[in-house]
Protein backbone atom coordinates (compact mmCIF):
# COMPACT_ATOMS: atom_id res chain seq x y z
CA UNK A 1 0.00 0.00 0.00
CA UNK A 2 0.97 3.58 -0.29
CA UNK A 3 1.45 4.37 3.37
CA UNK A 4 5.00 3.21 3.94
CA UNK A 5 6.83 6.50 4.29
CA UNK A 6 6.86 6.29 8.09
CA UNK A 7 10.13 5.31 9.74
CA UNK A 8 13.62 5.58 8.35
CA UNK A 9 15.21 3.13 5.95
CA UNK A 10 17.56 0.72 7.72
CA UNK A 11 21.00 2.39 7.70
CA UNK A 12 23.88 0.43 6.16
CA UNK A 13 26.89 2.50 7.24
CA UNK A 14 29.96 1.63 5.18
CA UNK A 15 29.56 -2.11 5.72
CA UNK A 16 29.86 -3.89 2.33
CA UNK A 17 27.67 -6.84 3.41
CA UNK A 18 24.86 -4.56 4.55
CA UNK A 19 25.08 -2.50 1.38
CA UNK A 20 24.98 -5.58 -0.84
CA UNK A 21 21.92 -6.96 0.99
CA UNK A 22 20.23 -3.57 0.84
CA UNK A 23 20.80 -3.43 -2.92
CA UNK A 24 19.41 -6.95 -3.34
CA UNK A 25 16.33 -6.11 -1.29
CA UNK A 26 15.74 -2.96 -3.30
CA UNK A 27 16.03 -4.92 -6.52
CA UNK A 28 13.51 -7.45 -5.19
CA UNK A 29 11.20 -4.57 -4.31
CA UNK A 30 11.42 -3.24 -7.85
CA UNK A 31 10.73 -6.65 -9.33
CA UNK A 32 7.77 -7.05 -7.00
CA UNK A 33 6.41 -3.63 -8.06
CA UNK A 34 6.87 -4.58 -11.72
CA UNK A 35 4.87 -7.76 -11.07
CA UNK A 36 1.99 -5.72 -9.63
CA UNK A 37 2.01 -3.41 -12.66
CA UNK A 38 2.15 -6.41 -15.00
CA UNK A 39 -0.82 -8.01 -13.26
CA UNK A 40 -2.80 -4.77 -13.62
CA UNK A 41 -2.21 -4.89 -17.38
CA UNK A 42 -3.10 -8.57 -17.54
CA UNK A 43 -6.33 -7.90 -15.64
CA UNK A 44 -7.24 -5.12 -18.07
CA UNK A 45 -6.42 -7.35 -21.03
CA UNK A 46 -8.60 -10.10 -19.56
CA UNK A 47 -11.54 -7.74 -19.08
CA UNK A 48 -11.11 -6.46 -22.66
CA UNK A 49 -11.03 -9.97 -24.15
CA UNK A 50 -13.98 -11.24 -22.15
CA UNK A 51 -16.41 -8.35 -22.11
CA UNK A 52 -15.54 -6.41 -25.23
CA UNK A 53 -14.24 -9.02 -27.66
CA UNK A 54 -16.53 -11.66 -26.15
CA UNK A 55 -13.67 -14.17 -26.25
CA UNK A 56 -12.27 -16.76 -23.90
CA UNK A 57 -9.49 -16.31 -21.40
CA UNK A 58 -7.60 -19.23 -19.97
CA UNK A 59 -4.27 -18.10 -18.59
CA UNK A 60 -4.93 -14.62 -17.21
CA UNK A 61 -6.63 -15.51 -13.92
CA UNK A 62 -3.90 -17.89 -12.89
CA UNK A 63 -1.13 -15.59 -14.09
CA UNK A 64 -2.45 -12.69 -12.01
CA UNK A 65 -2.81 -14.84 -8.90
CA UNK A 66 0.71 -16.23 -9.22
CA UNK A 67 2.11 -12.77 -9.93
CA UNK A 68 0.42 -11.41 -6.81
CA UNK A 69 1.78 -14.22 -4.66
CA UNK A 70 5.25 -13.70 -6.10
CA UNK A 71 4.99 -9.94 -5.60
CA UNK A 72 4.01 -10.47 -1.95
CA UNK A 73 6.85 -12.88 -1.25
CA UNK A 74 9.51 -10.92 -3.14
CA UNK A 75 8.35 -7.72 -1.48
CA UNK A 76 9.04 -9.11 2.02
CA UNK A 77 12.72 -8.19 2.08
CA UNK A 78 12.18 -4.74 0.60
CA UNK A 79 9.48 -3.95 3.14
CA UNK A 80 11.73 -5.23 5.93
CA UNK A 81 14.44 -2.85 4.73
CA UNK A 82 11.98 0.05 4.79
CA UNK A 83 10.74 -1.13 8.22
CA UNK A 84 7.30 -1.33 6.70
CA UNK A 85 6.23 -4.55 8.45
CA UNK A 86 3.55 -3.70 10.98
CA UNK A 87 4.70 -4.16 14.55
CA UNK A 88 3.68 -3.03 18.03
CA UNK A 89 6.54 -1.11 19.63
CA UNK A 90 4.84 -0.29 22.93
CA UNK A 91 7.14 -2.42 25.08
CA UNK A 92 10.36 -1.52 23.20
CA UNK A 93 9.49 2.17 23.63
CA UNK A 94 9.05 1.72 27.36
CA UNK A 95 12.38 -0.07 27.86
CA UNK A 96 15.76 1.59 28.48
CA UNK A 97 18.21 1.35 25.58
CA UNK A 98 20.22 -1.66 26.78
CA UNK A 99 17.16 -3.79 27.51
CA UNK A 100 15.67 -2.70 24.21
CA UNK A 101 18.73 -3.96 22.40
CA UNK A 102 18.49 -7.29 24.24
CA UNK A 103 14.84 -7.63 23.25
CA UNK A 104 15.67 -6.75 19.63
CA UNK A 105 18.37 -9.46 19.59
CA UNK A 106 15.88 -12.03 20.89
CA UNK A 107 13.07 -11.13 18.48
CA UNK A 108 15.42 -10.97 15.48
CA UNK A 109 16.97 -14.32 16.38
CA UNK A 110 13.55 -15.94 16.63
CA UNK A 111 12.53 -14.36 13.32
CA UNK A 112 15.70 -15.59 11.63
CA UNK A 113 15.15 -19.14 12.93
CA UNK A 114 11.54 -19.37 11.77
CA UNK A 115 12.27 -17.81 8.37
CA UNK A 116 15.26 -20.14 7.91
CA UNK A 117 12.95 -23.10 8.59
CA UNK A 118 10.51 -21.72 6.03
CA UNK A 119 13.29 -21.27 3.46
CA UNK A 120 14.50 -24.82 3.99
CA UNK A 121 11.08 -26.43 3.63
CA UNK A 122 10.17 -23.93 0.92
CA UNK A 123 13.12 -25.19 -1.07
CA UNK A 124 11.94 -28.79 -0.63
CA UNK A 125 8.42 -27.75 -1.63
CA UNK A 126 9.80 -26.18 -4.81
CA UNK A 127 12.18 -29.04 -5.50
CA UNK A 128 9.45 -31.69 -5.39
CA UNK A 129 7.36 -29.75 -7.91
CA UNK A 130 10.42 -29.28 -10.11
CA UNK A 131 11.70 -32.86 -9.96
CA UNK A 132 8.29 -34.41 -10.60
CA UNK A 133 7.28 -31.88 -13.24
CA UNK A 134 3.99 -30.98 -11.57
CA UNK A 135 1.63 -28.81 -13.57
CA UNK A 136 -1.41 -26.83 -12.44
CA UNK A 137 -4.85 -28.37 -12.87
CA UNK A 138 -6.15 -25.75 -15.29
CA UNK A 139 -6.23 -25.65 -19.08
CA UNK A 140 -3.08 -23.56 -19.02
CA UNK A 141 -1.24 -26.33 -17.10
CA UNK A 142 1.72 -24.17 -16.19
CA UNK A 143 4.71 -25.98 -14.65
CA UNK A 144 4.17 -25.40 -10.95
CA UNK A 145 7.86 -24.97 -10.12
CA UNK A 146 7.73 -21.50 -11.69
CA UNK A 147 5.21 -19.98 -9.25
CA UNK A 148 6.56 -22.12 -6.39
CA UNK A 149 10.00 -20.61 -6.94
CA UNK A 150 8.73 -17.43 -5.28
CA UNK A 151 8.54 -19.20 -1.89
CA UNK A 152 12.24 -20.10 -1.45
CA UNK A 153 13.53 -17.03 -3.32
CA UNK A 154 11.30 -14.49 -1.58
CA UNK A 155 11.80 -15.97 1.87
CA UNK A 156 15.53 -16.42 1.18
CA UNK A 157 15.92 -12.71 0.42
CA UNK A 158 13.85 -11.94 3.50
CA UNK A 159 16.20 -14.13 5.55
CA UNK A 160 19.21 -12.26 4.15
CA UNK A 161 17.68 -8.91 5.06
CA UNK A 162 16.85 -10.15 8.57
CA UNK A 163 20.44 -11.35 9.00
CA UNK A 164 21.67 -7.98 7.74
CA UNK A 165 19.44 -6.23 10.29
CA UNK A 166 20.85 -8.50 12.99
CA UNK A 167 24.42 -7.65 11.95
CA UNK A 168 23.59 -3.94 11.88
CA UNK A 169 22.09 -4.22 15.36
CA UNK A 170 25.07 -6.08 16.83
CA UNK A 171 27.60 -3.72 15.21
CA UNK A 172 25.61 -0.72 16.51
CA UNK A 173 25.07 0.59 12.97
CA UNK A 174 21.34 0.52 13.55
CA UNK A 175 19.34 1.41 16.67
CA UNK A 176 17.22 -1.45 18.09
CA UNK A 177 13.77 -1.53 16.38
CA UNK A 178 14.93 1.57 14.49
CA UNK A 179 13.98 3.68 17.52
CA UNK A 180 16.26 6.59 18.25
CA UNK A 181 16.68 7.62 21.87
CA UNK A 182 13.99 10.03 22.92
CA UNK B 1 -4.46 -31.18 26.88
CA UNK B 2 -7.79 -29.50 27.41
CA UNK B 3 -8.61 -27.57 24.20
CA UNK B 4 -9.84 -24.57 26.15
CA UNK B 5 -6.64 -24.35 28.20
CA UNK B 6 -4.55 -24.84 25.08
CA UNK B 7 -6.47 -22.08 23.33
CA UNK B 8 -5.92 -19.77 26.27
CA UNK B 9 -2.18 -20.50 26.27
CA UNK B 10 -1.92 -19.91 22.51
CA UNK B 11 -3.89 -16.68 22.80
CA UNK B 12 -1.84 -15.38 25.71
CA UNK B 13 1.47 -16.29 24.10
CA UNK B 14 0.42 -14.63 20.84
CA UNK B 15 -0.29 -11.39 22.67
CA UNK B 16 3.05 -11.55 24.53
CA UNK B 17 4.97 -12.23 21.30
CA UNK B 18 3.16 -9.52 19.35
CA UNK B 19 3.88 -6.92 22.04
CA UNK B 20 7.60 -7.71 21.94
CA UNK B 21 8.11 -5.50 18.89
CA UNK B 22 8.51 -8.32 16.37
CA UNK B 23 6.62 -7.71 13.12
CA UNK B 24 3.08 -9.05 13.36
CA UNK B 25 3.39 -11.47 10.44
CA UNK B 26 6.57 -13.01 11.84
CA UNK B 27 5.15 -13.06 15.35
CA UNK B 28 2.18 -15.13 14.22
CA UNK B 29 4.52 -17.41 12.29
CA UNK B 30 6.74 -17.87 15.36
CA UNK B 31 3.79 -18.75 17.59
CA UNK B 32 2.17 -21.15 15.14
CA UNK B 33 5.50 -22.71 14.16
CA UNK B 34 6.43 -23.15 17.81
CA UNK B 35 3.17 -24.88 18.70
CA UNK B 36 3.35 -27.10 15.62
CA UNK B 37 6.84 -28.13 16.66
CA UNK B 38 5.83 -28.88 20.25
CA UNK B 39 2.61 -30.76 19.54
CA UNK B 40 3.19 -32.35 16.15
CA UNK B 41 6.94 -32.77 15.89
CA UNK B 42 9.46 -31.42 13.45
CA UNK B 43 7.99 -33.08 10.35
CA UNK B 44 4.84 -30.97 10.57
CA UNK B 45 6.87 -27.83 9.84
CA UNK B 46 7.32 -29.24 6.36
CA UNK B 47 3.73 -28.24 5.63
CA UNK B 48 4.29 -24.54 6.31
CA UNK B 49 5.34 -23.46 2.77
CA UNK B 50 2.57 -25.53 1.24
CA UNK B 51 -0.01 -23.94 3.55
CA UNK B 52 1.42 -20.50 2.77
CA UNK B 53 1.16 -20.99 -0.97
CA UNK B 54 -2.12 -22.90 -0.85
CA UNK B 55 -3.89 -20.23 1.20
CA UNK B 56 -2.58 -17.43 -1.02
CA UNK B 57 -3.57 -19.27 -4.19
CA UNK B 58 -7.05 -17.81 -4.33
CA UNK B 59 -9.23 -16.49 -7.11
CA UNK B 60 -10.15 -13.37 -5.12
CA UNK B 61 -6.58 -12.10 -5.36
CA UNK B 62 -7.55 -10.95 -8.85
CA UNK B 63 -9.00 -7.80 -7.32
CA UNK B 64 -5.91 -6.83 -5.34
CA UNK B 65 -3.65 -5.35 -8.07
CA UNK B 66 -6.30 -2.83 -9.11
CA UNK B 67 -6.78 -1.82 -5.48
CA UNK B 68 -3.06 -1.31 -5.02
CA UNK B 69 -2.85 0.85 -8.12
CA UNK B 70 -5.90 2.85 -7.05
CA UNK B 71 -4.54 3.46 -3.54
CA UNK B 72 -1.06 4.29 -4.78
CA UNK B 73 -2.26 6.69 -7.44
CA UNK B 74 -4.64 8.53 -5.12
CA UNK B 75 -2.00 8.74 -2.41
CA UNK B 76 0.64 10.16 -4.74
CA UNK B 77 -1.60 12.79 -6.37
CA UNK B 78 -2.90 15.99 -4.81
CA UNK B 79 -6.30 14.40 -4.19
CA UNK B 80 -5.64 14.13 -0.46
CA UNK B 81 -4.49 17.75 -0.19
CA UNK B 82 -7.46 19.09 -2.16
CA UNK B 83 -9.91 17.04 -0.14
CA UNK B 84 -8.38 18.28 3.08
CA UNK B 85 -8.50 21.88 1.95
CA UNK B 86 -12.15 21.66 0.94
CA UNK B 87 -13.18 20.17 4.27
CA UNK B 88 -11.06 22.62 6.17
CA UNK B 89 -13.04 25.50 4.63
CA UNK B 90 -16.42 23.88 5.20
CA UNK B 91 -15.76 22.92 8.79
CA UNK B 92 -14.10 25.95 10.33
CA UNK B 93 -17.15 27.14 12.23
CA UNK B 94 -18.53 23.89 13.61
CA UNK B 95 -17.60 22.78 17.15
CA UNK B 96 -14.41 20.73 16.94
CA UNK B 97 -12.96 22.73 14.08
CA UNK B 98 -10.08 21.12 12.28
CA UNK B 99 -10.48 17.88 14.23
CA UNK B 100 -13.79 17.40 12.47
CA UNK B 101 -12.36 18.30 9.08
CA UNK B 102 -9.59 15.75 9.61
CA UNK B 103 -12.13 13.06 10.39
CA UNK B 104 -14.30 14.00 7.43
CA UNK B 105 -11.32 13.98 5.07
CA UNK B 106 -10.29 10.57 6.41
CA UNK B 107 -13.81 9.18 5.89
CA UNK B 108 -13.98 10.44 2.30
CA UNK B 109 -10.48 9.32 1.54
CA UNK B 110 -11.11 5.86 2.94
CA UNK B 111 -14.11 5.55 0.64
CA UNK B 112 -11.68 6.10 -2.22
CA UNK B 113 -8.63 4.14 -1.18
CA UNK B 114 -9.78 1.26 1.00
CA UNK B 115 -6.75 1.17 3.23
CA UNK B 116 -6.15 2.55 6.72
CA UNK B 117 -2.40 3.19 6.37
CA UNK B 118 -2.92 4.98 3.03
CA UNK B 119 -5.65 7.12 4.61
CA UNK B 120 -3.49 8.04 7.59
CA UNK B 121 -0.53 8.81 5.36
CA UNK B 122 -2.43 10.92 2.86
CA UNK B 123 -4.53 12.96 5.29
CA UNK B 124 -1.94 13.03 8.09
CA UNK B 125 0.62 14.58 5.76
CA UNK B 126 -1.63 17.63 5.37
CA UNK B 127 -3.64 17.46 8.57
CA UNK B 128 -0.98 17.20 11.26
CA UNK B 129 1.24 20.13 10.15
CA UNK B 130 -1.84 22.30 9.62
CA UNK B 131 -3.16 21.55 13.11
CA UNK B 132 0.20 22.14 14.76
CA UNK B 133 0.51 25.45 12.94
CA UNK B 134 -2.77 26.57 14.47
CA UNK B 135 -1.79 25.50 17.95
CA UNK B 136 -3.76 22.31 18.46
CA UNK B 137 -2.05 19.99 20.98
CA UNK B 138 0.04 17.26 19.30
CA UNK B 139 -2.01 14.55 20.99
CA UNK B 140 -5.23 15.90 19.48
CA UNK B 141 -3.65 16.18 16.02
CA UNK B 142 -2.29 12.63 16.08
CA UNK B 143 -5.42 11.21 17.69
CA UNK B 144 -7.78 12.65 15.11
CA UNK B 145 -5.77 11.13 12.26
CA UNK B 146 -5.48 7.77 14.01
CA UNK B 147 -9.22 7.65 14.74
CA UNK B 148 -10.02 8.75 11.20
CA UNK B 149 -7.69 6.14 9.77
CA UNK B 150 -9.65 3.32 11.36
CA UNK B 151 -12.53 4.31 9.08
CA UNK B 152 -10.29 3.27 6.18
CA UNK B 153 -10.99 -0.41 6.58
CA UNK B 154 -14.63 -0.01 7.61
CA UNK B 155 -15.93 2.14 4.78
CA UNK B 156 -16.00 0.10 1.57
CA UNK B 157 -14.18 -0.63 -0.62
CA UNK B 158 -11.55 -2.02 1.68
CA UNK B 159 -8.55 -4.23 0.97
CA UNK B 160 -8.69 -5.65 4.47
CA UNK B 161 -12.23 -6.90 3.89
CA UNK B 162 -11.15 -8.65 0.70
CA UNK B 163 -8.32 -10.37 2.53
CA UNK B 164 -10.66 -11.25 5.42
CA UNK B 165 -13.22 -12.57 2.95
CA UNK B 166 -10.59 -14.75 1.32
CA UNK B 167 -9.32 -16.10 4.64
CA UNK B 168 -12.73 -16.90 6.09
CA UNK B 169 -14.59 -17.64 2.84
CA UNK B 170 -17.14 -14.92 3.48
CA UNK B 171 -18.89 -13.08 0.64
CA UNK B 172 -16.83 -9.95 -0.07
CA UNK B 173 -19.84 -8.06 -1.46
CA UNK B 174 -21.72 -8.68 1.76
CA UNK B 175 -18.70 -7.65 3.82
CA UNK B 176 -18.59 -4.37 1.92
CA UNK B 177 -22.29 -3.77 2.52
CA UNK B 178 -21.85 -4.65 6.17
CA UNK B 179 -19.14 -1.99 6.49
CA UNK B 180 -21.24 0.98 5.41
CA UNK B 181 -23.38 1.50 8.51
CA UNK B 182 -20.69 0.70 11.10
CA UNK B 183 -18.34 3.01 9.20
CA UNK B 184 -20.78 5.91 9.25
CA UNK B 185 -21.70 5.04 12.82
CA UNK B 186 -18.12 5.09 14.08
CA UNK B 187 -17.44 8.26 12.12
CA UNK B 188 -20.57 9.90 13.53
CA UNK B 189 -19.80 8.80 17.08
CA UNK B 190 -16.30 10.23 16.90
CA UNK B 191 -17.60 13.52 15.42
CA UNK B 192 -20.16 13.74 18.18
CA UNK B 193 -17.62 13.08 20.90
CA UNK B 194 -15.17 15.63 19.55
CA UNK B 195 -17.89 18.26 19.16
CA UNK B 196 -19.17 17.64 22.70
CA UNK B 197 -15.65 17.66 24.13
CA UNK B 198 -14.97 20.93 22.38
CA UNK B 199 -18.20 22.58 23.52
CA UNK B 200 -18.28 21.33 27.08
CA UNK B 201 -14.64 21.03 28.15
CA UNK B 202 -12.54 23.10 25.78
CA UNK B 203 -15.11 25.90 25.49
CA UNK B 204 -14.96 26.09 21.70
CA UNK B 205 -11.19 26.28 21.73
CA UNK B 206 -10.86 23.80 18.82
CA UNK B 207 -13.36 25.70 16.70
CA UNK B 208 -11.71 29.03 17.40
CA UNK B 209 -8.26 27.74 16.57
CA UNK B 210 -9.53 26.69 13.16
CA UNK B 211 -10.09 30.35 12.30
CA UNK B 212 -6.63 31.52 13.35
Amino acid sequence: MAGHQAGAIAPTGQNPFLRAVAALSTLAGWISAAMIVASVFITCQMIWIRFVMNGNTFWQTEAVIYLMIAATLLGLSYVQRLRGHVNVDLIPLALPRRARKGLAVVTLTLSIIIVAVMVWYGYEFWHVAWARGWTSESVWAIKLWIPYLAVPVGLGLFLLQLIADFVALVLDIDAPFGLEDA
Amino acid sequence: MDPLLLGAIVGLLTIVVLFSGVSVALGLLIVSGGFLLVFDGIRSLELLPEILFGKLNNFALLSIPMFIIMGASIASTRAGADLYEALERWMTRVPGGLVISNLGACALFSAMSGSSPATCAAIGKMGIPEMRKRGYPDSVAAGSIAAGGTLGILIPPSVTMIVYGIATETSIGRLFLAGVIPGLHVGGAVYGMVALFDMAIRRHEFAERAQL
